[in-house]
């Protein structure tokens, strides 16, 4: 509740989800996921030949956590960003831009598809997840659930952890 | 703050064991990780030196089930407690909904308890969160060492105005760990829940 968050519903998310589809579509990547800064996955699609991705939460923790190290480098460097990141292996590739300050797109393809293609049409796909993701912000506080909500999690709670 | 995905359904809490380095942060999540029902937990991911002292964080994803249509689910991260790992202990911190501050009883990490907490707290004002503004909970750990300090000692340290919770624990037994961790999982649904 410290910093503003995106919060995708409604049309946003079917905008969004749009974007990842045609992006999927364009790359032939196998996995297309947008998230926030701290490692939450917002929406993801998979190209409907891929076998099932890895966990996603993992997935995701960890490359939110290396793109806030590479801009923390870039920042004691003087820049002030580095723009995207490009790991590739002999068999997979993995790509990941910022969307504006608060959300992250990751492509995750196989090598066979163009390095060139992914960045192209990921770039594009940035600049319409930029407009739909800064539409989506809410403001820390205007979040609220409701007391109903919160006992019920209590309940979860001891039973998960004990009483 | 909590990340509130609409469309899956899904409510997210961010939650970091914080402190110096050794004070059983990682045994804490490693306990977790062994007692939660495989249902209920995602893989456990650590990214620790060879030695396993942690280098950028542990991380372990727990479903606490479905309230009002809402899976909702905590994130729990460690941060790596050695001094000079700073700059990832401060990428951590992005986007925190509660602490817990893992303090060791041991007389010699006294003042290591102290430096992290004030270490902490510079940390998270480079956020722009003030200390006494998230839920917090304290944990006193290595309760078993033959030396322990007393509770209050430590709190004194780390919390001169005495004004948070503290919980004894042998995070290496699991004595405590639940309790910690439900303490801060609480505060940090109370807080949603008066948000609104
Ligand atoms: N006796 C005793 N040992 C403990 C306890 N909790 C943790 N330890 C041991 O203390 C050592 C350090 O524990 P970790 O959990 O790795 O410490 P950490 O806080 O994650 O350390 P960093 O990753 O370096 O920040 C390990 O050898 C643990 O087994 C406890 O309650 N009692
Ligand atoms: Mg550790």
């Amino acid at each position: 509740m410290v910093e503003p968050a995106i919060a995708l519903f409604g049309g946003a998310y079917e905008k969004a989800s749009h974007v990842l589809e045609e992006l999927l579509r364009e790359t032939g990547a196998r996995y297309v996921l947008l998230l926030d800064r701290k490692g939450f996955v917002l929406v993801h699609k998979e190209a409907l030949w891929a076998p099932r991705p890895p966990a996603l939460d993992s997935l995701a923790t960890l490359i939110a956590g290396n793109a806030a190290a590479t801009q923390a480098l870039a920042k004691m460097l003087g820049e002030p960003r580095f723009n995207e990141l490009l790991h590739q292996g002999a068999t997979y590739g993995l790509y990941a831009e910022e969307v504006g300050d608060l959300a992250l797109l990751v492509i995750i393809f196989d090598n066979t598809a163009p390095v060139g293609r992914v960045k192209l049409f990921g770039k594009r796909a940035v600049q319409s997840l930029e407009v739909i993701t800064k539409e989506a912000l809410v403001e820390p506080g205007t979040l609220g659930i409701d007391r109903e909500y919160h006992a019920g999690a209590s309940a979860l709670l001891d039973e998960l952890f004990g009483n | 703050m909590s990340t509130i995905n609409f469309a899956a359904r899904e409510i997210n809490f961010k939650i970091v064991y914080y402190g110096p380095g050794m004070s059983g942060k990682t045994t804490n999540l490693k306990w977790v990780f062994q007692q939660v029902p495989q249902n209920r937990k995602g893989e456990m991911v650590s990214l620790a030196t060879e030695d396993e002292r942690t280098l950028f964080f542990d991380f372990l994803p727990v479903d606490l089930g479905e309230v009002k249509g809402f899976k909702t689910r905590f994130h729990l991260y460690t941060v790596p407690g050695q001094v000079f790992y700073n700059a990832s202990r401060k990428l951590i911190l992005r986007g925190v909904d509660g602490i817990v501050f893992v303090a060791d009883s041991a007389p010699n990490r006294l003042r290591a308890n102290a430096e992290s907490m004030r270490n902490l707290r510079e940390n998270l004002a480079e956020y722009g969160i003030k200390l006494e503004d998230i839920p917090l909970v304290l944990q006193a750990n290595k309760r078993d060492a033959p030396d322990a300090l007393p509770v209050e000692m430590i709190q004194a340290v780390i919390d001169p105005e005495m004004r948070l919770p503290i919980f004894e624990a042998i995070a290496t037994n699991g004595i405590g760990v639940f309790e910690t961790l439900k303490a801060v999982s609480r505060q940090v649904l109370a807080r949603v829940a008066s948000a609104g």
